[in-house]
């Protein structure tokens, strides 16, 4: 064993350096006389040694006494696989072969949603049948309604059904040998797809359709697509659009910008021949926003971005289709200072209206009024998954954190992994003394360890104040939410939040969002994301910027003639440059919608006529997410019996044909369209595939575009299945392997301690030798 | 002479010997974790094998047993992690992230410690035969074909080449006391799939 070996190898080590050190002692003429007490120095450094190791050892031994009790196996669900997309295939014998051939993400912004596309290309070039099973993350708030695939020459279009019903159909189908198809979701962020039988040298498109809310703060306008690399799903970019109208005081309209047939606007799709990495990924961001737009900006992909006017962009990769190794982003920004602060859509299906109001609370300055004293207790992750440029990332936030704190403010430092250390026993004032303290610590943080979050939260938000006191009191919360636990921390949360607001900061390049978005709203707080090193400033300058104005509060919604059901019921309070974002479902669009609110100590109102609203796309899809969203936290929070819940949510999905945690799509062989035997042809297929997808040129040319990947046998069973479909995938990378470092300095160490401990003792013997002769 | 005077003359030894005794203490440290890791590690990855779930070696492990390399001809053995972090690489070998799993389509890339589990590295010679157990218990084996020395950055491999391959990887030079940037890296091609 190597364990044996490496001990013999560290010990003769030691002996080699001991007998170093008698050589050095005799070329120092120590002389004969003196050999019985080298050899007992020589046997006390080699005790010395000896000594050393078993301590060692004895130390780890007790650092890994939990070890022990740990003995039930542990399956992982940890939320980062939410960021992996897999595709496995399962045969009867030998491997699967799945080839992928590429991506498609398609972004059309109508008003103030995004319908978003993805298609994906499989072959399976195997001789055998095969199932493939696909996971893929999507963006929270996004609702995906539409399945379709094309299996061989066979269309497949999904239906809504409960998740049991659904996969009883499913596997019924797949028994019988026919095509099938289910769209599962796994986590709000995550979702499977899996295809039954896909015969010898057949192709599978898939093709999946979310809606998604546009995000705005303050200025800014973004959409995020979660990126990740191998046989990985993009999730689509958002976009909005909305229309500033000059007068009402500075306050306007927004009008949606209904695009007749976005689906053929699609810009041009670069070559992937010319390019060709490996999984090719394209986008594309068809930006209609109603307002004439100024900076639009994408921070991690190099895009070529065409304006056929003011209002429109189109917006495509610069350099091709990318290997997704990491989150799309874009923002923009309207030309006028000021973004629209109010926009309002409507849309009618079935007997009811959908209304989706942005107001913007106006920047109202504290003239007459002190800003709040402020208690700020920072928490930083500094568990082993936030190692490299994360915990710089994070360290760097913090660091920005304290230095924005102003005199008056009392702070704190929590950090953890799997144990927990507070820096201050209760919140100090933050003076230059104890910043200077926090910076040290902070500093010095080094990334290891599990990650328990829970106890870190609740220390967090244990007030030594009290309710009554007349301060803020914000818990700022740094980490990549690589946990499995997320249930505890939201109840966490909810309980213990008392008068605090927590401040989700995620970091890196793949934090969980789900777990940050679900925290911050439950702690009433806002979620910062900060991917890079040079995102830190700007990012948290916003974060400090919402920490130090008053928050909008007492916000509440009222319909002058309409009866409304609308979401949030309660609408929590706004920080700075946060819109509110209320849907709502209405008997008749009638009337006039009020908000009512505070800013800061000053009472705001601003009414809407909900005749004026603009048209909008699928508006209702998106307050059925946000009700069964509200559903969910109220059954994680037990304000509802978790039956009740369940009924709300499967109401609302089955009627809005909705993917969620108690429905799936499924399809088997509904649409078989195309006639035996006609060979499979783009312009053929019923799928809106984008404008400039050349698909025999994506199919037929370049055997070695495709990647492998990851290959399962169909012998592995359910639970090895799931196991795999949480790893990662083999990734397409445009350059070969980076190594990791693989010297650690311990013989450096060793070798330099013996020459230390070599001279100290030779010093200590010259010592005492001089000491006898005096 | 007084005692006082004394002093001073074995503060300054003293604290040589301390800082020495300290500094091999942390050597003997790095090595004592490598090695006592590696024990856990081959509970946990027989309870893996067995339970078919990854098992984590201590509770709050960041990381989880994936596989184990084994040279039977130098009696080499190590318990491969999931990852390639420092944090990892400190208690076993890491399968580098984005390179398949042993077995698979590709070529599989587990990096270790020149000083620590892969030691034995060095030992190997082309020809030998490397096996690798996978966590679902299927073994693979490989036949080294060759080494070579390249920089980290530039390692050249393609996880996703034809067939099916395997590297190894560490520092290099085997006996420099300071890491660098060359990597020795050693090739293997499967010979004997899944016995």
């Amino acid at each position: 064993m190597t364990t044996c070996d490496e001990t013999t190898c560290d010990e003769s080590e030691t002996y080699r350096h001991a007998n170093l050190a008698a050589l050095s002692l005799r070329a120092l003429n120590l002389g004969p006389s003196n050999l019985a007490s080298l050899t007992r120095l020589l046997l006390f450094v080699v005790m010395q040694c000896l000594t050393v190791i078993l301590i060692g050892f004895a130390a780890l031994f007790v650092s890994f006494e939990p070890v022990w009790s740990q003995e039930a196996p542990q399956v992982f669900a940890r939320p980062g696989d939410a960021h992996t997309g897999t595709l496995l295939l399962k045969t009867d014998d030998g491997y699967a072969d799945a080839i992928r051939l590429g991506v498609d993400v398609d972004l059309t912004v109508s008003g103030p949603t995004i319908r978003a596309r993805v298609t994906q290309i499989f072959r399976n070039p195997t001789q055998s049948w095969v199932e493939a099973t696909y996971v893929y993350p999507l963006p929270d708030g996004g609702a995906v309604d539409t399945l379709k695939m094309v299996v061989g020459d066979r269309v497949i279009v999904g239906d809504i059904k409960e998740r049991q019903q659904a996969k009883v159909i499913y596997e019924q189908a797949r028994a019988s040998g026919r095509k099938a198809a289910l769209t599962e979701q796994e986590r709000p962020n995550m979702f499977t797809n899996s295809v039954a039988n896909i015969g010898p040298g057949e192709t599978v498109l898939v093709q999946i359709e979310y809606q998604e809310p546009v995000h705005q703060s303050g200025n800014e306008f973004s959409l995020r697509v979660p990126l990740v690399v191998g046989p990985r799903y993009t999730p689509a970019p958002v976009v909005q659009s909305v229309d500033l109208r000059a007068d009402g005081g500075g306050w306007g309209a927004t009008v949606s910008d209904p695009v007749p047939d976005r689906d053929r606007i699609t810009s041009q799709v670069l070559d992937p021949a010319l390019h060709a990495p490996v999984n090719p990924t394209t986008i594309t961001v068809h930006l209609q926003a109603g307002f004439p737009l100024g900076d639009v900006k994408s921070p991690f992909h190099a895009v070529k971005i065409d304006s056929p006017d003011a209002a429109t962009r189109t917006i495509t990769l610069a350099d091709g289709p990318v290997p997704a190794d990491r989150d799309f982003e874009l923002t923009w920004k309207p030309a006028a200072e000021q973004a629209p602060s109010v926009g309002l859509f409507r849309e009618h299906v079935g007997d009811a209206d959908y209304v989706l109001a942005f107001v913007t609370p106006p920047a109202v300055e504290q003239a007459e009024q002190k800003p709040l004293p402020r208690e700020v207790v920072f928490v930083i992750d500094n568990s082993g998954s936030m190692g490299g440029t994360s915990i710089t990332q994070a360290k760097a936030s913090l660091i920005y954190g304290l230095g924005r704190l102003q005199a008056g403010d009392r702070f704190n430092v929590i950090r953890f992994d799997h144990t927990m250390d507070v820096l201050f026993a209760d919140s100090v004032p933050a003076d230059a003394a104890h910043i200077a303290e926090a910076t040290a610590f902070v500093t010095a943080l080094q990334a290891q360890g599990g990650t328990e979050m829970v106890p870190a939260m609740r220390a967090a938000l244990t007030d030594h104040s009290g309710a009554d006191s007349n301060t803020l009191r914000q818990v700022v919360f740094l980490t990549d939410g690589d946990i499995g636990n997320e249930e505890q921390l939201f109840e966490t949360i909810n309980a213990m939040r008392g008068r605090s607001r927590v401040f989700m900061v995620g970091i890196g390049s793949a934090p969980n969002t789900y777990l940050m978005t679900r925290a911050a709203e439950l702690g009433r707080g806002a979620f910062t994301h900060i991917g890079s090193v040079d995102q830190v400033e700007e990012r948290m300058r916003g974060l400090f910027a919402k920490l130090e104005n008053p928050a909008v509060t007492n916000l509440v919604a009222k319909f002058s003639d309409a009866a409304a059901d609308f979401t949030p019921a309660a609408i929590p309070d706004l920080y700075r440059g946060e819109p509110l974002v209320l849907a709502a479902k209405l008997d008749k669009l009638k009337g006039s919608v009020e908000f009512k609110g505070r800013i800061g100590d000053r009472p705001w109102v601003v009414t809407l006529p909900l005749a004026n609203a603009a048209e909008g796309k699928g508006l209702s899809k998106l307050w059925a997410r946000r009700k069964i969203s509200d559903a969910e936290i109220a059954r994680t929070t037990r304000q509802v019996s978790p039956e009740d819940a369940d009924k709300t949510i499967l109401a609302l999905a089955l009627q809005h044909q909705l993917v969620t945690r108690l429905t799936s799509l499924v399809a088997v062989d509904t649409t078989p369209s195309r006639p035996e035997g006609e060979p499979l042809k783009l312009t053929d297929l019923p799928l809106n595939l984008p404008a400039g997808w050349d698909f025999a040129k994506v199919f037929g040319d370049r055997p070695q575009l495709p990647a492998p990947l990851k290959e399962r046998r169909a012998d592995a069973g359910d639970v090895k299945g799931q196991t795999a479909m949480k790893r990662a995938l083999p990734a397409p990378m445009p350059d070969a392997v980076k190594l990791p470092k693989t010297a650690t300095d311990a013989e450096l160490r060793m070798i330099a301690g013996s020459i230390l401990l070599m001279l100290g003792l030779m010093w200590l013997l010259l010592n005492r030798r001089q000491r006898f002769a005096n | 002479m007084t005692k006082v005077n004394h002093m001073p003359r074995f503060i300054t030894p003293l604290l040589l010997t301390l800082i020495g005794l300290l500094l091999l203490g942390q050597g003997a440290y790095i090595h004592a974790k490598a090695l006592l890791a590696q024990v856990l590690l081959e509970r946990a990855f027989d309870a893996t094998i067995a339970t078919g779930h990854p098992t984590k070696p201590w509770s709050w492990a960041d990381t989880w047993p994936v596989a184990r390399i084994e040279v039977k001809r130098i009696g080499a053995s190590a318990i491969v992690l999931s990852g390639s972090s420092g944090q990892a690489l400190a208690f076993g070998p890491g399968h580098v992230e984005l390179t398949p799993d042993a077995g698979e389509r590709g070529v599989a890339v587990y990096s270790a410690h020149r000083d620590t589990h892969f030691r034995f590295l060095r030992n190997v010679a082309i020809g030998d035969e490397i096996d690798v157990t996978r966590s679902d218990g299927r073994m693979f084996r490989y036949r080294a074909d060759s080494s070579s020395v390249v920089r980290f950055d530039a390692s050249d491999i393609d996880p996703l080449a034809d067939g099916y391959g395997l590297v190894l990887s560490t520092c290099w030079p085997f006996d420099a006391l300071t890491s660098g940037p060359e990597r020795y890296l050693l090739h293997a091609t499967m010979i004997e799939p899944d016995r």
